[in-house]
């Protein structure tokens, strides 16, 4: 079936599952790999169609499921080394028993358990579309094994998946009331203050106010990544202020066709796409798919940018509301332009810095620290919603790409951007320091 | 015939009201409603999981000749249900289920229309499989019609229609809307199947052509021929469920007779606009001759109004949403402590209160049991102020069901010049409301007929004038959620004692002027005197 992509598993890689899967074996399993990337194509569907999903709580749910699939390994693979210990609060997960163990099942089984239950929210389509993925891969991963390798591996995989989310229940951000919107909220009366920018009755209250109390995966707490302040707030056309904000109101009233495109590329909305973290998530399957990455290396590379990411946002957050800042669109109609429009929506909570940013550049610095600094790609997340192909000579220069979009959209002031990236590439170097590797 | 002038009061009043420091308190009368369900003989469940997760319409219409609205409801799964309107005239809703050969299962929607122009209505039945255009026969009788009309029913997941007769041509023109591709059930999202066009076989021909696909399409819910601009040529609009499609939004097509039909796009002024579009209901809410256009979503839902008058070709298909400003974004349950959002359907203005001033009702539901939204989700009555914005009443005059709602209608069943509410719901009873307002607003109730193949007048303009105000309806079939409705047109004129009325006929020519008495219904044939009809 077309929607599982290549699927298929020849009897030396049963044979190898079952070798690989003896204590002291060497090598992961590459059947494993279908079973990741699968489960991750439902899952960035999933992201865009599940209203919940804004892109805080999607880079959450992206964290958690790579460490899902990577644990899974981790636990056979005497090559890979537990993050247990390293991530905060996540304590030894549950060892193998003795017996033969089959990687994919055990993946299967543990990201699938996680899936329904991080999901268990999403509308009837979707729980449709995760039923028929468990069943098809399933089928896939325990063809031609014998009961007590299937039953003992999903059992694995189950008690894998039961540690995860028991550890994700206590970190803040499980449970999203209304969308991620507080019921009421009141705006700081001072000229620098975010207010609401949408006519969306729901959004007269920020996005995630205490997201960025929640804990943090791999960097200490929150605000581990602090940034200095945006540049002091002013109507006066000489200070700082005034000029970022003309910045943004020159740059989108004389945007190229090229500019244009770019912030539509990196727009991620929600609803609309598998917003920011998931377009880098795709950026990421891409790039192991290029490579022929084994399971090992699919389940490292997506829990170690999952991670970066979650820390992104909640970093991110961590400063937004911390400095409270007014969106473009407010400012330039107040103070330069009152008829100005930006061509993207402004996003329903404070400016500074940019989100986009800082987990673009925690991705980019997670995502080099793995595949070097010159990685070239092209990035193809969004040709089914008919958005073109886009190249990059490495990954920060798509981060720089995505950062600046956001000043093309007129949704951030440079500094948000400049700063954001920074943030981001701080964060990654907490990823970067975690030992996924004997 | 376009009005003389472009202007945008509502937009102007929502302006001003943002500027002004709390909305005007103004005294609305307040309908009271009486549930009669449980008497009235209507027991329909709209039946059926995922491939029903949507839909669930009514027809309501005349079809054994009293002029009283009779009722079809879609009962999903299960097979629809036709129900005889026995309701004595003022009195208690009575309706009696009957055999009437449109009894199939699969249905999702339906949508009344003469077809054939014998002046007995016809029905077209959406359905989860083979669309069907059944002719009536009269007394409630009614045949399967696809061979006879070159009508080809397809093999879709159909979820919304519109009809119009365009310029010139002998049989109408259907639009069927179409949703996601039933056989993807483990990956639905970028599979949304075509939309059809069917237009008549030829000028003077009495059957369809195979149908004109719609390309792109993208998960239909809703369409409507509406002439938003006041060309004189209705276009087709169609609201979409972002859920399901890629690189999809909002669509406006061109429809002009005897050629392809072409999207409105940004060169035109069009705006993307990306909703779960579920529902559209219009009416011309400001008087400025232009229809302002509801769209029903999850949360917040849009009420959209032209902002570009354009140049001499008239205003451009710019939009700006002012459901925030005139209060009916209906983002919320409006009781109950939950702080989840809405899920939205059907819609529909109407003046229930007689106050010369169209409201809003809103039919809800959950999807199913997405527990991100609120599963307690009553449906809305939106009463206009005399400033433009809307007071929440489904509490207070007592409509407020939590049954997971879908289609509906707001007809006068019992011909008293109040209307009344009937609501297909998913997995429990219809509902049907009696209105029971006492108060002393008056109304109209005009039936149109022109000779000719479009014997309803179906694109024609309804205009009312009371003192210097003047009410417009535009006559249309389509839109709402899977449910279409034929027969009296209702029109609140608040205290006047008569009105002035005059049909602008779907060529454009303009009747006469008629002054016509309060509290009493009319048929407008065109080219004579309104003549008065009495119930009973």
């Amino acid at each position: 079936m077309a929607w599982l992509g290549r699927i298929g598993v020849p009897f030396f890689a049963v044979v190898l599952a079952l070798l690989a899967s003896v204590p002291g074996a060497q090598a992961s399993d590459r059947s494993a790999v279908e079973p990741i990337r699968n489960w991750y194509r439902l899952t960035l569907e999933l992201v865009r169609h599940t209203p919940t999903y804004s892109p805080p709580v999607a880079s959450r749910a992206l964290a958690y499921l790579g460490i899902s699939a990577f644990e899974s390994l981790a636990s056979g693979d005497p090559r890979l080394k537990t993050l247990a210990g390293q991530l905060n609060e996540l304590d030894a997960l549950p060892a193998r028993e003795a017996g033969l163990h089959a990687e994919a099942v055990i993946v299967q089984a543990a990201m699938a358990e996680v899936i329904r239950d991080l999901f268990a929210n999403t509308g009837p389509t979707g729980q449709r579309a995760i039923a028929a993925f468990e069943r098809k891969l399933r089928a896939e991963a325990t063809a031609g094994l014998a009961a007590d390798v299937v039953d003992r591996s999903e059992a694995h995989g189950q008690a894998i998946a039961a540690h995860i989310l028991a550890w994700s229940r206590t970190d803040g951000g499980a449970v999203i009331e209304n969308m991620g919107f507080p019921a009421t909220y009141q705006p700081r009366d001072v000229p620098d203050a975010w207010v609401p920018t949408s006519l969306v009755a729901q959004q007269q209250a920020p996005l995630l106010p205490g997201w960025g109390s929640n804990r943090t995966f791999a960097m200490p707490h929150g605000a581990a990544c602090g940034i200095a302040p945006p540049p002091a707030y002013g109507e006066a056309p000489d200070s700082a202020f005034y000029r970022e904000a003309a910045e943004v109101h020159r740059a989108v009233l004389d945007l190229t066709p090229e500019q244009r495109l770019i912030a539509r590329f990196w727009a991620d909305d929600p609803m609309l796409s598998p917003t920011p973290p998931g377009h880098w998530i795709a950026i990421a399957l891409q790039a192991l798919r290029e490579e022929g990455a084994d399971a090992a290396r699919f389940a490292e590379t997506l829990a170690l940018i999952g991670i970066g990411m979650a820390d992104a946002f909640i970093g991110c957050w961590d400063a937004k509301f911390k400095y409270d800042l007014v969106r473009p669109i407010t400012y330039i109609r107040r103070v330069i332009d009152p008829a100005w429009e930006p061509i993207l929506n402004t996003p329903p909570f404070p400016e500074y810095p940019s989100g986009h940013s800082t987990q673009s550049g925690a991705a980019a610095t997670v995502l080099t620290g793995l595949f070097g600094d010159d990685h070239a790609f092209e990035d193809t997340t969004h040709v089914d919603d008919g958005l073109p192909v886009r190249s990059y000579g490495s990954f920060w220069d798509a981060a720089h790409e995505a950062g600046m979009s956001r000043l093309f959209g007129g949704i951030h002031f440079r500094s948000a951007i400049d700063r954001g990236l920074e943030q981001g590439r701080c964060i990654g170097a907490f990823v970067n320091a975690l030992q996924t590797r004997r | 015939m376009r009005p003389v002038r472009f202007v945008s009061p509502l937009l102007a009043a929502v302006l001003l009201s943002a500027a002004m420091p709390a909305r005007a308190e103004e005294a609305v009368a307040i309908p009271r409603f009486v549930e009669e369900t449980a008497s009235s003989g209507i027991d329909t469940v709209y039946e059926g999981e995922w491939e029903f997760m949507v839909g669930g319409g009514a027809a309501v219409f005349d079809c054994d000749g009293d002029r009283k609205a009779d009722v079809l409801v879609a009962g999903g799964e299960g097979p629809a249900a036709f129900y005889r309107n026995a309701s004595a005239v003022g009195g208690a809703l009575r309706f009696e289920r009957q055999q009437s050969g449109l009894e199939v299962s699969g249905v999702s929607g339906a949508y009344p229309l003469d077809i054939d122009g014998d002046g007995i209505q016809d029905v077209v039945l959406l359905r989860v499989g083979e669309n069907l255009a059944m002719r009536g026969l009269g007394e409630c009788r009614f045949e399967r019609a696809n061979e006879a009309w070159g009508f080809d029913g397809g093999d879709a997941w159909s979820t919304a229609f519109a009809a119009l007769w365009e310029r010139g041509w002998a049989f109408p023109t259907l639009a069927v809307g179409n949703y996601i591709d039933r056989e993807q059930d483990a990956f639905p999202w970028g599979s949304c199947t075509d939309n059809w066009l069917h237009r008549p076989a030829g000028v003077v021909t009495r059957s369809f052509a195979p149908p004109l696909p719609l390309t792109p399409s993208y998960c239909a819910l809703s369409i409507l021929f509406t002439d938003w601009n006041r060309s004189g040529t209705p276009d087709l609009r169609v609201s979409n469920d972002r859920e399901y499609y890629k690189g999809g939004q909002e669509q406006l097509w061109r429809v002009v007779p005897g050629q392809a039909p072409e999207l409105y796009g940004p060169s035109d002024g069009w705006k993307p606009l990306r909703i779960w579009g579920m529902g559209i209901a219009s009416h011309d809410l400001d008087l400025d001759g232009y229809p302002e256009y509801f769209l029903t979503s999850m949360a917040d839902n849009k009420l959209q109004t032209l902002s570009d008058p354009g140049a001499d070709g008239g205003p451009l298909p710019v939009f700006e949403d002012i459901a925030f400003s005139l209060g009916v974004t209906a983002h919320r349950p409006y009781i109950g402590e939950t702080v989840k959002p809405s899920t939205a359907w059907h819609a529909q203005f109407e003046d229930v209160n007689n106050d010369g001033r169209a409201d809003l009702f809103i039919g809800k539901g959950n999807v199913a049991k997405m527990p991100d939204f609120a599963a307690d989700d009553p449906n809305n009555l939106l009463l206009q102020r005399a400033d433009g914005t809307f007071l929440e009443a489904g509490d207070t005059a007592g409509i407020a069901s939590t049954a997971i709602g879908r289609g509906g209608a707001l007809a006068d069943f019992n011909l008293d010049g109040r209307l009344d509410m009937l609501v297909v719901n998913r997995w429990s009873t219809a509902q049907v409301w009696r209105n029971a307002e006492s108060g002393p607003g008056r109304w109209l109730q005009l039936e149109l007929r022109q000779p000719g193949a479009n014997r309803d007048a179906i694109g024609a303009w309804i205009e009312v004038r009371t003192g210097d105000r003047v009410q417009r309806r535009e006559v249309t079939v389509g839109g709402g959620h899977a449910s279409g409705q034929a027969g009296w047109r209702h029109v609140g004129l608040g205290e006047a004692r008569s009105a002035e009325v005059r049909v602008l006929w779907p060529d454009g020519e303009a009747g006469d002027w008629q002054r016509l008495d309060a509290d009493g219904f009319f048929i407008i044939e065109r080219g004579r005197s309104a003549v008065a009809w009495s119930p009973g």
